[in-house]
């Protein structure tokens, strides 16, 4: 666990620089957009609060994203579609963060939907988002089309 | 027969004949194991060297087209063929191997040594009686991938072992032991793989007319493996017996050694073509769930929190599965706890039965022995639950909080893929403030705590209840309504309400914050609060005297505290000379108001009269000696105005009149 931690780690000495810049873009990216009748930018103790989580298990994410273990789903979440590049100790890990991402994901959709006075755009939320998380995606990354996962 | 023993016939005479590249077709050879189809020899000039080809090589349903054998030195004598030095190729199965045999066919004995690459070796002996053995050497398991249509699983490892096929009257026997070294497997996926397996492997088979009955015992003694999503280290060893009939693996009976669980005991139906798991039966005895918990559980039930849970205690588990799909799972929970995130909740020990049938009713019974809700320590309690198929009723259930009760009654819950859904109905039995306040850390106070929430609803990432929570303190009350709780497993757990608070007495309230000395009453209206994590984040807050006639009396020390909240230039500066002479102040109204908003409250007071410079007055004098205590600050970080309160708090340093 230490040995991944610190893979993990040194990795992310660089590529935190490089994903720190996208997240931060992808976060903040979304300043102006609107649903149909409501903002996806609304920002709220809880948000934030998601967010910060989303960014901390980013700098544990990126490297799994690069190297194609993990992609982005088109429902809005992140997969683990390839796990064999991983060190069989170190994949329940990845299928950890993945889940943790997922519920973060899954509550920052609802919040917003929440925030905007509209639970009920949860799914649409979802939509919004899972399209921008992949329109947003580093050249190299996997991304699902189509029921079928390519690399960006 | 009788055609094989003509061919042979053919063959015999050829060999003898010595004849220039003689081709001869020599049809069908069939054995119990094996069955070969358009078996070809092509002697060389000399009879020296020769090439058998095989259209088809058959073992079972599995078959190799285009096999081969090269022989430079070729003898056919006396019924007896011998081959030195030769080459076997099976087309993806054995490419270039070095082959030495001979074969009596008058007794169909004989012996076979393959040679590849790497030590990998197959010695194969026929004897007459009928008993093959076959030993293997360093035998790549890459191989069988070929052998049993498991190409996708990418086999790697060495074998070293001993295969014994011995006929008997009404079938025949097989025995397998052996080990493997260096052994794993990966699908594309990756979410199947291991790596470094060594097993330790004893089989045995008899077949019978119908069938293979079979046992055997392997031990996994190295390496390591991820089943998704599972990380699995060598230590498991299982014995089983079963039978082999018609593409269908019965497993009878199958015990499984496993670290922290005294017996896994499973039976199941396997069809073969293709691979899937028709039924599967397994119980478990006695599993210790602070090894199994973190192992097993939480990594298959609650992946996203797998650091945070903490098991203890026992399970004994039994289940069904039919096409894949549970059917029957029965739990018994022996001094069993559970907790998440570092004892922020948890329950145990729990003791009791939960059984569940995917098409009837059950009823789970479950003896808890507390547990913890942040600060808060949860008594015994007794769960008596309705499950049936996703959902689960609760009729009553009552949970001591200190000297009270969190009572949840009919309670309807359902899973679904986004969650859970229900309603049912809240009542908080009244517990004494004065445990609630010394339980969560706040000043003494006495009054009790209750609620009647009727309406209780639940949703993914998110609980509301309709009804009020009502706190009687300070010979008034509070009381909280639209209750809601947003996310409250995860980062961004918060909460709603509307707060009332009425005729709240001053005196007690001043007393218990060690605020100074006030007399009279207030009433409070704390309009959309909003709590993260505990910690307010956004209000519309009033503070204001009730009505009605009592007296109203502000000490020197309350009105030097409500100074020093609101800043420099609270007090009007005409004033503070007047603080220094009295102890005791007479005041007509007391006012305060905070919109907090992004982590600032903008501030405001008594509404009806804007106080010189533009300030706004807290409290209004009245009576003898009276004296106005004036806010110019508007706009206050919620977190220093909090820092502050806690300093006039923890304070007994003597005042400083200016």
């Amino acid at each position: 666990m230490n040995a991944m931690t610190n893979a993990m780690t040194n990795a992310m000495t660089n590529a935190m620089t490089k994903f720190r810049g996208w997240i931060a873009v992808l976060l903040l990216g979304f300043a102006g957009l609107v649903l149909a009748q409501g903002n996806i930018e609304i920002d709220t103790p809880a948000i934030a609060a998601l967010k910060q989580s989303m960014q901390q298990r980013h700098a544990k994410l990126a490297p799994l994203y690069a190297s194609g273990a993990v992609g982005l789903a088109a429902d809005g979440n992140v997969a683990l579609r390839d796990a064999s590049g991983v060190p069989l100790a170190q994949r329940g890990q990845a299928n950890a963060l993945v889940a943790a991402e997922n519920a973060d994901r899954a509550a920052l959709y609802r919040e917003i939907a929440r925030a905007n006075g509209h639970p009920e755009w949860e799914a649409d939320v979802r939509a919004t988002f899972a399209r921008r998380w992949i329109d947003r995606a580093q050249p190299g990354w996997w991304i699902q089309r189509d029921g079928n996962w390519v690399r960006k | 027969m009788a055609r094989l023993a003509f061919l042979l016939l053919i063959l015999a005479w050829s060999g003898f004949a010595g004849a220039r590249a003689l081709q001869l077709d020599l049809g069908r050879l069939t054995h119990p194991v094996f069955v070969i189809d358009g078996l070809r020899v092509r002697l060389g000039d000399e009879g020296e060297a020769a090439e058998l080809a095989i259209e088809r090589f058959a073992i079972g349903k599995r078959d190799w087209q285009n096999v081969t054998i090269r022989c430079p030195a070729f003898r056919f004598e006396r019924a007896v063929v011998r081959c030195r030095r030769g080459m076997l190729t099976v087309p993806g199965l054995f490419e270039r191997a070095t082959i030495d045999l001979h074969f009596d066919t008058r007794n169909k004995s004989g012996e076979l040594n393959l040679r590849m690459p790497g030590r990998e070796a197959i010695n194969i002996v026929m004897r007459p009686d009928g008993r093959i053995v076959a030993s293997l050497a360093g035998f790549a398991v890459a191989r069988l991938g070929e052998l049993l249509d498991l190409a996708s699983w990418n086999a790697a490892g060495r074998l070293v072992g001993r295969i014994e096929y011995s006929p008997t009257r009404d079938g025949a026997r097989i025995r397998v032991s052996g080990k493997l070294e260096g052994g794993g497997f990966t699908q594309a996926d990756g979410l199947r793989a291991a790596e470094g397996l060594g097993l330790d492997i004893d089989l045995g088979a008899r077949r019978g007319p119908t069938g293979w009955d079979w046992q055997g015992r392997v031990a996994w003694n190295a390496g390591e493996a991820y089943l998704h999503p599972l990380y699995l280290v060598a230590g498991p060893a299982v014995e089983a017996a079963g039978r082999l009939e018609a593409e269908v693996l019965t497993v009878a009976r199958a015990r499984l050694e496993l670290e922290g669980v005294r017996t896994i005991a499973a039976n199941a139906e396997i069809g073969l073509q293709p691979l899937v798991v028709r039924s599967l039966a397994f119980s478990v005895a006695d599993a210790d769930l602070a090894v199994v918990g973190p192992r097993y559980l939480a990594p298959a039930f609650a992946p996203a929190v797998t650091d945070q849970l903490r098991f203890s205690g026992h399970v004994s588990a039994a289940a069904t599965l039919e096409e894949g799909v549970p059917t029957a799972v029965d739990l018994a929970f022996d001094e069993a706890g559970f907790s998440l995130s570092n004892k922020e909740l948890s329950f145990g020990p729990l003791t009791g039965v939960m059984p569940w049938r995917a098409k009837a009713r059950t009823e789970a019974r479950l003896a808890v022995g507390g547990g913890r809700w942040q600060k808060l320590a949860l008594g015994a309690f007794e769960l008596v639950a309705r499950l049936d198929g996703q959902g689960v009723d609760v009729d009553h259930v009552a949970i001591p909080v200190l000297d009270g009760a969190l009572v949840l009654e009919r309670l309807a819950l359902a899973r679904d893929a986004a969650g859970w859904h229900g309603s049912g109905a809240a009542v908080v039995e009244p517990i004494s403030m004065a445990l609630l306040a010394e339980a969560v850390g706040l000043p003494a106070m006495s009054g009790v705590l209750t609620a009647s929430l009727p309406g209780l609803r639940v949703a993914p990432g998110e609980v509301s209840l309709d009804g009020a929570l009502v706190i009687s303190v300070f010979d008034g009350y509070l009381q909280a309504t639209r209750l809601q709780l947003f996310e409250p497993f995860g980062v961004a757990s918060h909460l709603y309400a509307d707060v009332q608070a009425r005729h709240l007495d001053l005196a007690q309230l001043t007393e218990a914050f060690s605020f100074g000395s006030v007399s009279g009453f207030v009433d409070a209206d704390v309009l959309g609060l909003e709590l993260a994590r505990w910690r307010p984040v956004r209000f519309d807050a009033r503070v204001i005297s009730s009505p009605g006639n009592y007296p109203r009396r502000i000490s020197q020390r309350a009105v030097q505290n409500i100074s020093a909240l609101g800043g420099p230039g609270a007090v009007a500066a005409l004033q503070r000379g007047l603080l220094g002479l009295f102890e005791t102040f007479g005041y007509r109204e007391i006012g305060i108001s905070c919109v907090l908003r992004d982590g600032v409250c903008r501030m405001d007071g008594l509404d009806d009269r804007i106080a010189p410079g533009d300030g706004y007055y807290i409290v209004r004098g009245g009576g003898i000696p009276a004296l106005n205590v004036i806010g110019y600050n508007r706009r206050v970080d919620w977190n220093e105005l909090i820092d502050r309160l806690q300093r006039v708090i923890a304070s007994n340093a003597p005042l400083v009149i200016q």
